[in-house]
C-alpha cells in the first residue's frame, strides 16, 4: 500500500492535539447540595492534580478514529501492484549537473531511475526518455528493466535548459497513448500532487541555493581597422548574499585576462576586459566554487578575418569597385541572376543593390533600392538632392555625419512592411531603415551611397564607412545557445562538425543547419579548407537560479487506463468509513452527556 | 385559606386520627389521653377499699355480696395532650428548593398539628435552627387554629446550620410538660449528633416520632457526568468531585446505610420513624404509611 498524497500523513502528527480539550481541566460545574456528608465519606481520592485525572469518554476514541480515518482518506491510499509496463523519463536538464556533495544531481536521478526499476515486474518492459532537447524515447524498443537499468548508467546530462514541458498533461497523454501502468518522472524539480499513474521523483536537496553564473561573454574587435580586442562579460548571482567573484578569460589554455566582481544577492554586474590578444576563441570562467559549474564557464569565438567579406549584387559592377579602396574589405560581385547559383560562404555581408533576393540571407544584408517586388519596403516616388530632415543619433549609422551636407543624388523614401527603425529621414519619409535582430542585421537604403568616393564626399564616405563597421560587428562573434541550430551554409561541399566533445559528424552535402548543440563549448566546421568556429553556450537563467525551480504539478492528471491499473484507490471507503463514524458519534454523544 | 394539600376532606379523614402515645402524661384537663392518675374515665383501672367518703356509686356490690367485703372500682383519669412538633428550618431543608422539601415537611407537621388539634389537644411547632430556640409558637388548641399554624410553618426561612441537640435542648428549657414530640428533619447529619438530639428528647420523658423528609434529588442526585463543585447548603463548604454514574451509585448506597441507620437506632430507642420523600402524595403518607408505624390509634 502506498500514499499518493502522502503530505496529508503529517496530519498524524496533530492528532495528539485532541487530547488537549481532555486534558484542560474545565471548570467544575457549581452544584448545591443539600449536605456533603455522604458525599464527602465516598469520595475515598480526592482530586487535587491541577490537570485533573486524564479521562477519555468511548467519544473520544470515536473521534480518534474518525480523525485518522479522515486524514488516511485524504492521503489516498492505494493498493499498488507491480506494474509491468513502465515508462522512466529522467530529467537531463542542465540543472541536473548540479553539485550534491561529491555526486551530481543526474547521478542521482540515474540511481533514483534504478531503484526504480526495483519496482518493475521481472518479465516487465521499460522505456527510457529523457527531457531534452525534447521529450523523446532513448531507445526506440521496450528494454528489459536490466536492460533499461543499463542504458540509464550510459545517460549523460545535456547543457540544456529544461524544454517547456506540461508534464500534467504531456506524462498522462504519453501514459495514455504507450498504455503505461506507470510513467516516472525523475527530476531536480519539486512536485506537487501525485496520481496512480504518473509518479514524480525528485531529486536534490532544495538548500543548495549558492549559484553564480556568466550569463553574458563575448570579444568583438574594436573596430573593422583596429585588431584590438575586448571581452565583455556579464555576471549574475543567484545566492542570497553578496559575493565577490573572479573571473577570468583563458585563450590556447593561457589566462590572458581577469576581473574581480562584486556582484549583490540576485543581481548582474558587467565588465570589459580590453587588450586582449587575438585568438580563434577565448574561454571565460568565474573561478569561484558553487553549486553548478556548468554556468561558469562560456566561450565565445574569436573574429579571426581580418577583412569583411562583402558579395555584391548588383547590375552595376562598376560602382562597387571603388568599395575594394577600403582597408579590411574583400568584395565578390555577382550579377542578380547568378545570385541562387552562386555558393555564398564566409561572407560577413551580402549587397542587393538595385536587386533583392527571393529569401533573405540569414548573413547580414544591405539592400539599396531595392525594387518594388520586394518583401521589406515600399518606395515611394524619387526626390531629387533631398535635405535630410532627421537621422537617428546616437547610433554608429550615423556617427560622425555631417548631414547638413548629406546630399544624395536623389532619394525614395521608404515605407517598411516590417518592424524597422528609421535611421535617416527626409521630410517625405525615411531613407534608410535598420532591421537589427538577434541573429542578422538588415539594412534597406532608398538612396545609392556608391561608388565610394572617399575625400570627394565625404559625408557620404563616413556614413558607407559607418555601415560596414556596422556589419563587420555582426559578422563578429557572437556565440549560439545550447539546442540552438547551425548553420551550415549552402555549398555544395560536405561539412564536417566537431562538437566540444570531440565527437566529428560528417554532414551530408545538402544539410544546412546542425541541430546537435547539445553541449557548451567550441564547435567547429569545416567545409573543406575553410574552418569555422561556432561558440555555443548555455542560455538559461531558469537552469543557474536554483534557489526556487518551478514545481511540477500533475495532480490530476490521470488518464483513463483503467485497462491494467496497477493501482487500486480505496480512500473513498475510509471517507465512507469516517462519515459513519460521525453518524455514529452524533447519534451517541449526547446520550452520553445525558447520563 | 389553608393550602392545596389540606383540602376539606383530608381535614376530614385528618380529623378520624388520633396519636398514638405510649407513654402517661398528666395532663391539666381532660382528654382522651390516659394518665397515670386515677380518675373518672370510662376505663376501669383497679379496686381499691372503700373508705368514708365515697362515692358509692363505685362500689362493686358483686364482690361485697361474695366477700362480705367493700371495694370501690377506680378508673383512669383521662387528660389532654400536648404536643411538640419540631421542624428543622436548617439550609439542608431548602435543597433542592424550599417548595420541594421544607414546604412538604412543614405541611407533615401542619397535618400532623391538625390531627391533635382536632381532638382538642395542645401543639406547639418549634423551628430547630442553629443551637437556639429562636423560632416557637405558642401552644394551640382546637381545630380553629390550624391556620395559625400553618402560617406559622409557612413563614419559617430555611437556613443556616444545626446543631440538633444543641437546638432541641434550648427548646426543651422551655417545655415543661411532657407529651408527644415529633421531630421532623432529613437526619442529613452524623449519628451521633442525631442520636445525641433524640437521646435528649427521651431524656424529657417525650414519647418521639421522627419523620425523616427527603427530596428525590437527595435520593438520586441528577448531576450528569463531569467534574463538579459541589457545595454544602448550610456549611458553604466545597468539594470537587468527578461525579459519574459510579460514584451517584456509591452515594445512594452510603445514603441508604444512613438512612438504615436512623430506622436501626429509633426502633431500638422506642421512636416512631417513617421516611418521606417529598415527590410522594402528603395525604397517602400521612393516612397510609404513619398508621402503620403505630403513629395513630
Amino acid at each position: 500500500m502506498e500514499f499518493l498524497n502522502p503530505v496529508a500523513l503529517y496530519g498524524l502528527l496533530a492528532l495528539p492535539l485532541l487530547l488537549v480539550p481532555y486534558l484542560i481541566r474545565r471548570k467544575p460545574r457549581r452544584v448545591l447540595f443539600s449536605s456533603l456528608l455522604l458525599i464527602s465519606e465516598s469520595a475515598a481520592s480526592p482530586n487535587i492534580k491541577p490537570w485533573g485525572r486524564l479521562r477519555l469518554p468511548p467519544v473520544f476514541f470515536l473521534q480518534l478514529l474518525l480523525l485518522t480515518l479522515l486524514i488516511l482518506a485524504l492521503a489516498e491510499p492505494v493498493f499498488t501492484s507491480l506494474p509491468s509496463n513502465v515508462a522512466i523519463v529522467i530529467d537531463n536538464s542542465a540543472s541536473m549537473q548540479t553539485r550534491e556533495g561529491e555526486t551530481t544531481r543526474f547521478t542521482l536521478a540515474q540511481a533514483k531511475a534504478r531503484a526504480l526499476l526495483g519496482e518493475v515486474a521481472n518479465d516487465g518492459q521499460v522505456d527510457v526518455y529523457l527531457t531534452t532537447p525534447r521529450l523523446q524515447r532513448v531507445r526506440a524498443n521496450p528494454l528489459a528493466p536490466s536492460e533499461a537499468a543499463a542504458l540509464i548508467t550510459a545517460l549523460e546530462p545535456y547543457d540544456l535548459g529544461d524544454p517547456p514541458i506540461d508534464y500534467k498533461t504531456v506524462l498522462g497523454r504519453l501514459a495514455q497513448e504507450n498504455k503505461y501502468q506507470r510513467v516516472y518522472l525523475v527530476s531536480d524539480h519539486p512536485s506537487r500532487g501525485q496520481n496512480s499513474i504518473v509518479r514524480v521523483a525528485s531529486v536534490g536537496s532544495s538548500n543548495n541555493k549558492n549559484n553564480f553564473a556568466l550569463t553574458s561573454f563575448g570579444v568583438r574587435r574594436t573596430a573593422l581597422a583596429n585588431a584590438s580586442t575586448s571581452a565583455n562579460i556579464e555576471v549574475s548571482n543567484f545566492s542570497p548574499k553578496e559575493e565577490r567573484l573572479k573571473v577570468v578569460v583563458r585563450a590556447a589554455g593561457k589566462v590572458v585576462g581577469q576581473r574581480d566582481l562584486v556582484v549583490g544577492a540576485g543581481a548582474t554586474a558587467s565588465a570589459s576586459i580590453a587588450g586582449l590578444p587575438a585568438h580563434a576563441y577565448y574561454e571565460a570562467e568565474i573561478e569561484n566554487r558553487d553549486a553548478l559549474a556548468l554556468d561558469n564557464r562560456r566561450f565565445a569565438a574569436g573574429n579571426a578575418a581580418t577583412a569583411l567579406r562583402m558579395l555584391a549584387v548588383t547590375p552595376r559592377p562598376e560602382e562597387f569597385a571603388s568599395l575594394r579602396n577600403i582597408p579590411g574589405v574583400s568584395l565578390d560581385i555577382i550579377a542578380p541572376a547568378d545570385y541562387e547559383k552562386t555558393a555564398r560562404i564566409g561572407y560577413g555581408l551580402e549587397i542587393f543593390h538595385f536587386a533583392a533576393p527571393a529569401t533573405l540571407p540569414r548573413t547580414p544584408a544591405l539592400l539599396i533600392l531595392p525594387p518594388d517586388a520586394n518583401s521589406l519596403v515600399e518606395q515611394q516616388s524619387s526626390v531629387t538632392r533631398p535635405t535630410i530632415s532627421g537621422w537617428r543619433e546616437p547610433h554608429v549609422l550615423t556617427r560622425y555625419v555631417n548631414f547638413a551636407l548629406f546630399r544624395p543624388a536623389y532619394a525614395r523614401p521608404l515605407k517598411p512592411k516590417t518592424p524597422a527603425n528609421p535611421v535617416v529621414e527626409i521630410s517625405q519619409g525615411p531613407i534608410a531603415l535598420a532591421i537589427d535582430r538577434t541573429s542578422t542585421r538588415q539594412l534597406i537604403l532608398g538612396f545609392d551611397p556608391f561608388p565610394y568616393l572617399g575625400r570627394d564626399n565625404l559625408p557620404m564616405s563616413i556614413f558607407t564607412l559607418n555601415l560596414i563597421d556596422w556589419f563587420f560587428k555582426e559578422g563578429g562573434a557572437d556565440g549560439r545557445a545550447t539546442g540552438e541550430s547551425l548553420t551550415l551554409g549552402t555549398s555544395g561541399d560536405a561539412k564536417t562538425i566537431v562538437t566540444p566533445k570531440g565527437k566529428q559528424t560528417l554532414t551530408g552535402r545538402e544539410q544546412a543547419v546542425f541541430t546537435q548543440t547539445y553541449y557548451q563549448g567550441i564547435y567547429r566546421v569545416a567545409r573543406g579548407s575553410e574552418q569555422e568556429m561556432i561558440a555555443v553556450n548555455l542560455q538559461d537563467s531558469g537552469e543557474s537560479d536554483l534557489r526556487s525551480p518551478a514545481v511540477i504539478d500533475i495532480a490530476g492528471a490521470e488518464q483513463d487506463n483503467a485497462r491494467l491499473p496497477a493501482l487500486s484507490s480505496y480512500w473513498p471507503y475510509l471517507l465512507l468509513a469516517a462519515l459513519a463514524l460521525l453518524l455514529l458519534e452524533w447519534f451517541i454523544n449526547p446520550r452520553l452527556k445525558l447520563r | 385559606m389553608l393550602p392545596e394539600p389540606f383540602t376539606t376532606k383530608f381535614l376530614a379523614q385528618l380529623e378520624a386520627l388520633r396519636l398514638r402515645t405510649r407513654k402517661e402524661f398528666l395532663g391539666s384537663h381532660p382528654g382522651s389521653y390516659s394518665s397515670p392518675r386515677r380518675g373518672t374515665s370510662l376505663e376501669f383501672a383497679d379496686y381499691r377499699r372503700y373508705a368514708p367518703g365515697d362515692d358509692l356509686r363505685y362500689l362493686d356490690w358483686g364482690i361485697y355480696a361474695r366477700s362480705d367485703r367493700l371495694y370501690v372500682k377506680v378508673f383512669r383519669e383521662e387528660v389532654d395532650l400536648f404536643a411538640y412538633v419540631f421542624i428543622d428550618a436548617s439550609a439542608s431543608m431548602s435543597f433542592p428548593s424550599v417548595a420541594q422539601k421544607f414546604r412538604p415537611a412543614s405541611h407533615i407537621a401542619a397535618a400532623l398539628s391538625y390531627v391533635v388539634l382536632a381532638n382538642h389537644d395542645h401543639v406547639k411547632l418549634h423551628l430547630l435552627q442553629g443551637n437556639s430556640a429562636a423560632h416557637a409558637s405558642p401552644f394551640y388548641r382546637g381545630r380553629r387554629r390550624m391556620a395559625d399554624c400553618v402560617q406559622f410553618a409557612s413563614q419559617a426561612a430555611p437556613s443556616g446550620t444545626l446543631d440538633l441537640a444543641g437546638s432541641l435542648g434550648a427548646h426543651l428549657q422551655r417545655i415543661h410538660r411532657p407529651g408527644k414530640a415529633i421531630l421532623v428533619s432529613d437526619f442529613l447529619m452524623p449519628p451521633s449528633a442525631y442520636q445525641s438530639g433524640l437521646n435528649l428528647l427521651r431524656a424529657f420523658n417525650l414519647d418521639i416520632a421522627a419523620i425523616q423528609v427527603l427530596s428525590r434529588q437527595e435520593l438520586a442526585p441528577n448531576f450528569g457526568s463531569g467534574t463538579l463543585e459541589l457545595v454544602d447548603s448550610e456549611s458553604g463548604a466545597t468539594l470537587r468531585q468527578q461525579w459519574d454514574s459510579k460514584r451517584s451509585k456509591n452515594y445512594q448506597e452510603r445514603l441508604a446505610h444512613h438512612n438504615s441507620e436512623i430506622r436501626s437506632f429509633c426502633h431500638q430507642s422506642g421512636i416512631h420513624y417513617s421516611l418521606y420523600v417529598t415527590d410522594r402524595d402528603l395525604g397517602d403518607f400521612v393516612l397510609a404509611t404513619l398508621p402503620k408505624i403505630g403513629l395513630f390509634k
